[in-house]
């Protein structure tokens, strides 16, 4: 990794520098969340956000997104756009983009979230977590990779961890604005991120937690929750890891179609429906269970499929807290 | 964007030939001469037929990759999109891509028998397996279980009536099961009274031993059918690593990305599109939810 430091007085600048890449979006309020917007300038941005409500996946996967336009009898690719920047990632999102990777990345690869991947430029940004955050648990609070550049909060600046090529060059082409990093910055870092390891309020036992699951197949829990859920699809849709979409082909006129996917939940009735009307998982609690399992995969080269974001806790209209549904189910067995 | 893997080649309907009152055996061959050379598939693999600004569905070959120039799906008419390829005539153009799917590791068998059991639409995936064990020779000798409803609802049933008369040729036996009696059934019973009964598909296990040391069963049917044939195969202790079983999930993309065909447990996640369809007993016990 290398380390520079950015001081606050080069700050503006350096966001302006950005724009070179592409348009820049960054987290903003409106009302009472916080949203990924297009922003012009620094002040638009709220630095010290908690969570946005859709991650950042929706630049990768859209929530309704065009793949392929039919013309002539013919499919047609949707062109893409060029670059563009993500400012103010947390280190949670960052993982949950990597999670993505994992799926869209691999063969065949899905040339539409490639293309966007590769027109993103990814500053992270450090942060203090709330009491929704379980991030620490799952070892999602940091990112050793998955961005260009990460601004960590120092006093009077940021020290900037560099990630990557297209980082490196950006710095590069702005290097008036960067400085070598200090020994006192260094022990900045650290205050803070000792400071950061501290304030977790919310923890998940993740040990032996797949196999745990697993056999607590029939707990009673799942059925007390599934009850409670409303199988509103909403933990779904605010998950940096849930990416279900389904396809629906449109006509525009009557010589041209499209083919459209959007994002779909497991909790929809006709998830797992199929022809002659067998569903493979008919009852609220079959696909309440299903999610969980699903978050919850232990992947050996990857590691679970949740990244402790807090999103499903905090936009659940019925309360249900995912570390608590996962204690219970798991406290069940003894 | 150069290759992208959801656009679909452009397949010319060849022959559509009606098999019962709900199924039609649909025979298709690549416009692009190149696209079909490149064309290879395993039986029990899968491919997304394309039906351009109406949508997609997953339907299995049926034919075998031995017989070259064409591919052959038996397609059900069930709803919306399968109602419309049933009225497509001979010379239209649908999309198909693929081929998906794991499909049987025909390799690994070679030298053994075959038990195949189907259920009703199940004949479809096995049909190409079938064939090919037929055509390459390769094989020891070919069970063929089939259990339909009604002797009307018998898929290929000119090419299951001749295997039955002279499948010993091929190495090959056939036994048939039905549900609901007609002359034609009875016609058959009394013709091959030991092989054709009236019953469900494990009726046809009675009095069969298997070399279990030197067999693979492969079936393929309706769900419910699964757990029924499985437990007369364990009753003889075939071993779930012999127990080949294809499964249907609903699918969308085919390629591991939409989610919808995804089964199992925090320890057992499994995207049948891509892991399956093609599944080994072994596979189930370890992977809830799969049967
Ligand atoms: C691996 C595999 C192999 C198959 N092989 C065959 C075959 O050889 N012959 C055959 O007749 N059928 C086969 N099917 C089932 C076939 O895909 C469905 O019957 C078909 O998708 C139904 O579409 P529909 O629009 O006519 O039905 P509808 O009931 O109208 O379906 C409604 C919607 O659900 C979707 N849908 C329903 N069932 C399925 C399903 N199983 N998978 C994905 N999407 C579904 C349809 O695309 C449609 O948009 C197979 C399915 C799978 C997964
Ligand atoms: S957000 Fe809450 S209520 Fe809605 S589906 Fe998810 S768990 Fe159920
Ligand atoms: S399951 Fe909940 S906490 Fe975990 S990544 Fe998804 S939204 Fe965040
Ligand atoms: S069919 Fe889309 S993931 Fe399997």
């Amino acid at each position: 990794m290398r380390y520079i430091k950015l001081s606050s007085k080069n700050f503006e600048r350096f966001f302006k520098a950005l724009g070179i890449w592409g348009k820049v979006y960054g987290p903003v309020k409106k009302g009472d969340i916080y949203s990924f917007q297009e922003v012009q300038r620094l002040e638009e941005i709220v630095l010290d956000y908690n969570r946005t409500m859709l991650p950042p996946k929706k630049f990768f996967v859209r929530p309704k997104d065009t793949i392929l336009r039919l013309k002539n009898g013919k499919w047609e690719n949707d062109v893409e756009e060029g670059g563009f920047v993500l400012f103010g990632l947390h280190s949670c999102d960052i993982h949950g983009l990597k999670i993505l990777d994992k799926v869209y990345l691999e063969e065949p690869v899905d040339p539409y979230y490639k293309a966007r991947r590769e027109s993103a430029f990814i500053v992270g940004i450090s942060c203090i977590p709330d009491e929704y955050c379980f991030c620490r648990s799952l070892g999602t609070d940091f990112a050793m990779d998955g961005f260009d550049l990460f601004l960590h909060e120092l006093p009077d600046g940021w020290l900037v961890r560099v990630g990557s090529v297209k980082g490196h060059e950006l710095v590069w082409k702005n290097e008036e604005l960067f400085d070598e990093v200090t020994d006192e910055d260094i022990q900045h870092f650290r205050e803070f991120e000792e400071r950061r390891a501290r304030s977790f309020k919310r923890k998940l036992s993740k040990e032996g937690l797949a196999d745990m699951l697993d056999l607590a197949y029939s707990s009673p829990v799942w059925k007390k929750y599934a009850d409670i859920c409303l199988a509103c699809g909403n933990c779904n849709m605010v998950c940096p890891t849930c990416r279900c979409y389904e396809v629906c082909d449109k006509w525009i006129n009557a010589y041209e179609a499209v083919r459209e996917r959007r994002y779909d939940s497991c909790f929809m009735e006709n998830h797992g429906l199929v022809a002659g009307g067998h569903n493979f998982r008919p009852t609220r609690l079959d696909r309440f269970r299903h999610r969980y399992y699903c978050k919850s995969y232990f992947d050996p080269s990857a590691g679970f499929n949740c990244v402790g974001c807090g999103r499903c806790d905090e936009f659940c209209p019925a309360g249900i807290e995912h570390v608590k549904v996962l204690d219970e189910v798991r406290g069940s067995l003894q | 964007m150069s290759e992208n893997p959801y656009i679909s080649y452009d397949a010319r309907i060849l022959e559509v030939k009606d098999m019962t009152p709900r199924e039609k055996l649909f025979t298709l061959r690549f416009v692009d001469p190149e696209v079909g050379e490149n064309f290879s598939f395993k039986p029990g693999q899968f491919v997304i037929v394309d039906v351009r600004g109406f949508g997609e569905f997953p339907i299995s070959l049926c034919s075998s990759p031995t017989r070259k120039g064409y591919i052959q799906l038996c397609i059900r008419k069930v709803g919306r999109m399968t109602k419309y390829v049933h009225k497509m005539q001979e010379g239209k153009i649908v999309g198909i891509r693929g081929p998906y799917g794991n499909g049987f590791p025909m390799e690994k068998m070679e030298g053994s028998n075959f038990l195949l059991v189907a259920g009703g639409l199940g004949m479809a995936p096995l049909r190409s397996v079938l064939w090919y064990a037929i055509d390459t020779g390769k094989y020891d000798h070919i069970w063929l279980f089939y259990g339909t409803k009604a002797y009307e609802d018998l898929l290929f049933r000119d090419e299951i009536v001749h295997l039955l008369k002279h499948g010993e040729a091929m190495n090959c036996s056939v036994k048939l099961a039905y549900e609901i009696e007609s002359p034609s059934c009875i016609y058959l019973e009394r013709g091959f009274s030991d092989r054709v009964c009236k019953g469900v598909v494990t009726d046809l296990f009675k009095g069969e031993e298997f070399d279990v040391e030197n067999t693979y069963a492969l079936i393929c049917g309706p769900p419910v059918m699964y757990k029924f044939v499985i437990r007369e195969l364990s009753n003889r202790r075939l071993s779930p690593g012999r127990i080949y079983m294809t499964l249907e999930r609903r699918m969308r993309c085919g390629i591991g990305k939409c989610g919808h065909c995804i089964v199992g447990t925090s320890t057992s996640i499994k995207y049948v599109c891509k892991a399956g369809p093609v599944f080994t007993y072994w596979d189930a016990l370890s992977t809830r939810g799969l049967i």
